[in-house]
């Protein structure tokens, strides 16, 4: 018992310790200027302002932008969720002579560093676009592609492990039950890798949502497509340092995946472990 | 189980090379259409709604006799502007006709194709002669003009009034002076540095080296050599650095600061002086010092100078593949003119880039004298050159200075590396 | 690995599985990887891109002028000693934590979990930009607590490297501690009351039980770690100002965007691009490698 008790404060402990950040940050987007910039930091305020979210939200077409990320994030967990879905089966219920090279190039993939493609892939887009409206520059589209494409290796990496756990005598016994290829995938592996789903999507979600390196390569002239966190950039100035302001785009930015993650977590957390019996 | 994929094979995967080079777009030379939309980016501001508002009554005034126009302006956030312009260039479905642009990126911009050459459209404008020559330099590469400066920003002297006073000082006159301020400050208050000045502030730096006449590089027949390992530029390197001391400014706390950082540390009363622009009065005004300090120009090492200044600012220029040629123009000398110069100061607070503007709002303001003052002893720039782009992402000077400043090399050897390295920058 | 015999005779199926994943990674992730082993060997900047100028056939130059560059090398150990350091802490810390969340009662699980996911849920460029508040010389709580006014936390290059992995952990031992909670959560209660019965301590049946079992899951959350770690930018680049004092704290990728990308030497970058991906590669292969060796394939 006394052991149970050592073990829970010192868990809580960690706890504060890490969220501690956090609320700082949300502490500090609620402090008027006049306290921040005080040389005598205090954990609390008594006099809490909005005047920080006042002007991050104020940022003109702030809900456009938000509209914007969250279409491309959601889009993107979708479809990577699907795909990857279909390759992980792919990938875990058959042997097949060029499977091994297909799981390295996925590793490959995700060790490639982001800014030395975003250059080959500007020119992919803006030929994509002249041959497929929707998908060219300037559009919702063409970063939907692109954070697909960096979601789908690591999401199918993943997704592999929580297929393989599920034990094959399900299809079989389905399979003798007459059942359609078609039926075994959606009606029966679907529904049971839905946990491992909803952690991935946690990862796609992260990516989609925080990027603003396509953001800022491939919305050139269209303004109205610019995506959230492209948009808070502005707070982000090194020379202005204005810390109420970009704590509260910084509040702002990180609220939508937390939400996210606190609906999905219960998911998440008995999903993951489906990776272990592979 | 089979070999993965082989190293070999992938480097051969990536090596192999097809019959195909890479992507190598033609410039394309806009079109003159004479209706339509004008598309314009300008510089986003933390004040925007006042710049806007300003830049809203010049289309009003640009569209009043041009019906059959529209202007659609859209600001650029200053974070995200280079990706937006190598997106114009590299696309350019894409680029704006006008476009305001950082004057020191103007050259890049020039070096790549993108931007139109104006030098016949300036000859013919009625106010090109009221744009001060060391200007429009920096919208001069070789020896065609690529735009017009806008509004510019100058660095000086801010310093705290009630402590100078307090401590019976004068604002300095020269760099001995400014030494031995700083230090009675200091020696007074422990908690304020003495002249607040950082490791990564090329522009704070500038002004010593080019006082002790050296530079970055010297041009001659359009080409740059590297001279900062010059002996003047040491010197003025070392002028710099010296005010890295325990008596002034302290190395662990100076050495990482931006020109950001000591705008901060003045405007929180934590510094006796600061090498501050114009256009950082306002987070000065909102800082703990409001109605503490005043502004003298930086001196120079001889009694009674002024140390040349960096002229910042920004140009507006007409991108090369515009589609409204003649239209872009117009709008762009409409824009730079005299009248929204002075509205823009109104606004803002930039220093409009004409001379007869800036004389009208140096009337209006006092507190601009001494930046006028400095830019009247004339202001220097940076390589006009494509160069620049590479010495300034590879943080070239401030990392010679930060050397400098933590003993990790004396000011030869600093030098000599970055000598080097800006010497293959120009060679690129 | 088990099999259904039935789905196995379908030899196409696999193929339409994996044409959906493939329609999208072929032409967004193979051709440009393609297009940048073929920058590397050229010399391309933006007057090249735009300008109309000729891309210039330099061979292998951008690698000679890189090899032949001693910051490369230094930035390199650098590198390495750095992403070793973050992976084995976070790696450390996110295993002890799922331990102790397996020990806990359900609030204290509960509150743990929570935090780790909003620490999780943080953007490294929030993550970054909070800390270095928190770590400020002036305005920081921590030199406040502290009792040290004015200290300069990346003043040392140790010091600096430190704070910024210290973020870096932060931001991805929830990662690890979830992943590896939720594996042992699936190994069967008997078998962890065996080991609990038999008198072993946490860490002896972390060792003896709870490792192997989970080989597979501890293979993914290496890689990854590994991978995610020799890519930081985010961290370095706002925490550090872009390189740390005269370049002290840099990390390769920033060293490649300031090199090569900052100022467009698009074929310089890609150079970089394709030695960071070959010595990831390299490093993993071994990795697996040596899994192998012990019994686990891939």
């Amino acid at each position: 018992m006394i052991r149970r008790r050592l073990a829970d404060t010192v868990a809580i402990l960690v706890a504060v310790v890490t969220v501690f950040p956090i609320y700082w940050m949300v502490l500090s987007a609620l402090k008027p200027t006049g306290e921040i910039q005080s040389a005598d930091p205090r954990p609390w305020t008594l006099n809490p302002t909005l005047d920080h979210f006042r002007s991050a939200l104020g940022v003109s077409g702030f809900g456009r932008y938000f509209l914007n990320s969250l279409t491309v994030a959601l889009a993107v967990v979708v479809l990577s969720a699907l795909l990857s879905f279909l390759a992980a089966v792919a990938l875990t219920r058959f042997r097949f002579r060029s499977r091994t090279t297909i799981l390295v190039m996925f590793l490959v993939a995700q060790m490639v560093p982001v800014e030395a493609l975003s250059i080959p892939l500007f020119f992919q887009i803006r030929d994509l676009g002249r041959a497929v409206p929707g998908v060219g520059l300037n559009t919702l589209g063409s970063l939907v592609l692109v954070q697909l494409a960096f979601s789908l290796p690591f999401a199918i990496w993943m997704l592999r492990g929580f297929v393989a756990a599920i034990p094959a005598e399900l299809e079989e016994a389905a399979t003798v039950d007459g059942a359609s290829r078609f039926t075994i995938l959606w009606r029966i592996l679907f529904p049971l890798v839905a946990p491992g789903l909803a952690a991935t999507s946690v990862f796609s979600f992260i990516i989609a949502w925080n990027d603003f390196l396509f953001a800022k390569t491939f919305i050139i002239s269209a303004t109205e497509r610019q995506t959230l966190p492209a948009a808070l950039l502005v707070f982000f100035k090194p020379d202005e340092n204005d810390w109420g302001g970009i704590m509260a785009a910084s509040t702002l930015m990180t609220l939508p995946v937390l939400i996210f993650f606190i609906f999905v977590r219960r998911r998440l957390v008995s999903g993951l472990g489906g990776a272990v019996k592979d | 189980m089979r070999k993965p994929l082989t190293l070999t094979a992938l480097v051969a995967l990536a090596l192999g090379l097809g019959a195909c080079a890479p992507s190598t777009e033609q410039p394309t030379d806009g079109t003159d259409a004479k209706t339509g939309t004008l598309r314009v980016w300008l510089f986003d501001e933390a004040n925007r709604a006042a710049k806007e508002a300003v830049v809203k009554e010049a289309v009003a005034e640009f569209t009043a006799n041009r019906p059959e126009v529209k202007v659609d302006v859209s600001y650029l956030a200053t974070e995200t502007r280079s990706e937006k312009y190598k997106g114009a260039l590299n696309d350019p479905a894409s680029a704006p006709d006008v476009a305001e642009v950082g004057n020191t990126d103007l050259a890049g911009l020039v070096a790549a194709n993108g931007m139109a050459d104006v030098t016949e459209d300036m000859a013919k404008w009625s106010e090109a002669g009221d744009l001060p020559k060391d200007l429009v330099k920096t919208v001069t590469v070789g020896d065609k003009a690529y735009g017009v400066p806008w509004w510019i920003g100058v660095r000086a002297l801010y310093y705290r009034t009630d402590v100078f006073t307090d401590l019976g000082l004068r604002p300095p006159t020269s760099y001995a002076e400014l030494v031995d301020a700083a230090k009675k400050v200091r020696a007074a208050r422990k908690d304020m540095v003495g002249i607040t000045v950082g490791g990564q502030y090329t522009f704070g730096a500038m002004p010593f080296i080019w006082d002790a006449g050296g530079d970055i590089a010297t041009s001659s027949g359009g080409r740059y050599t590297a001279t900062i390992d010059s002996p003047a530029s040491k010197a003025g390197i070392t002028a710099y650095t010296n005010l890295f001391s325990d008596d002034i400014c302290p190395a662990k706390q100076c050495v990482d600061l931006t020109g950001g950082g000591t705008v901060e540390t003045f405007a929180a009363g934590r510094a006796g002086m600061g090498i501050l622009g114009n256009f950082s009065r306002s987070a000065v005004e909102a800082g703990a010092v409001k109605g503490k300090y005043a502004v003298v120009p930086l001196p120079g090492a001889k009694p009674g100078s002024i140390a040349p200044a960096f002229a910042g600012g920004s140009s507006l220029g007409v991108f090369r593949s515009a589609t409204h040629r003649s239209l872009a123009v117009e709008f762009m000398q409409l824009l730079a003119g005299k009248k929204y110069g002075i509205k823009l100061y109104d606004a803002m607070g930039f220093v409009p880039a004409m001379k007869s503007a800036r004389d009208e709002v140096t009337a209006k303001e006092p507190f601009l004298k001494p930046f006028i003052d400095t830019m009247d002893a004339g202001t220097r720039f940076v390589p006009v050159d494509k160069a620049w782009t590479t010495i300034d992402a590879e943080k070239i000077v401030p990392n010679l200075l930060q050397k400098v400043i933590t003993r990790r090399a004396t000011v030869d050897a600093a030098a000599a590396d970055a000598n080097n390295q800006i010497t293959a920058a120009f060679a690129k | 690995m088990r099999r259904s015999a039935t789905i196995r005779r379908q030899r196409l199926t696999p193929l339409w599985l994996l044409l959906p994943a493939l329609v999208v990674l072929v032409p967004m992730f193979a051709y440009p990887l393609y297009q940048l082993g073929l920058l590397s060997l050229f010399d391309y900047g933006q007057p090249q891109v735009s300008g109309g100028v000729p891309a210039r056939f330099v061979g292998l130059g951008n690698f000679r002028a890189l090899f032949g560059d001693q910051v490369f090398w230094s930035v390199l150990g650098q590198t390495v000693v750095f992403a070793a350091g973050c992976v084995v802490v976070t790696l450390a810390v996110g295993a002890a934590l799922a331990m102790l969340l397996t020990r806990v009662g359900r609030v204290a699980r509960t509150v743990l979990s929570f935090a780790a996911l909003a620490a999780w849920a943080a953007p490294a460029m929030t993550g970054s930009v909070v800390w270095l508040f928190l770590f400020d010389s002036n305005l920081g709580l921590v030199n406040e607590v502290l009792g040290l006014p004015g200290y300069n936390w990346l003043y040392e290059r140790s010091v600096a490297f430190a704070l910024v992995g210290a973020v870096v952990v932060w931001h991805s031992f929830p990662f690890v501690m979830i992943t590896l909670y939720a594996g042992i959560q699936a190994i069967p209660e008997s078998v962890r009351e065996a080991a609990a019965l038999d008198g072993a301590g946490a860490f002896t049946t972390f060792r003896r039980i709870i490792v192997p079992m989970l080989r597979p899951l501890i293979t993914i959350v290496v890689i990854q770690s590994i991978i995610w770690d020799f890519k930081v930018f985010t961290q370095i680049y706002v925490m550090t100002r872009g390189g740390g004092i005269a370049g002290q704290n840099m990390v390769l990728n920033v060293y490649a965007y300031q090199k090569a990308f900052a100022s467009s030497q698009y074929g310089l970058g890609s150079a970089i691009g394709v030695v960071m991906t070959v010595i990831l590669l390299v490093v993993t292969l071994f990795y697996l490698r040596a899994l192998r060796r012990s019994g686990e394939a891939l």
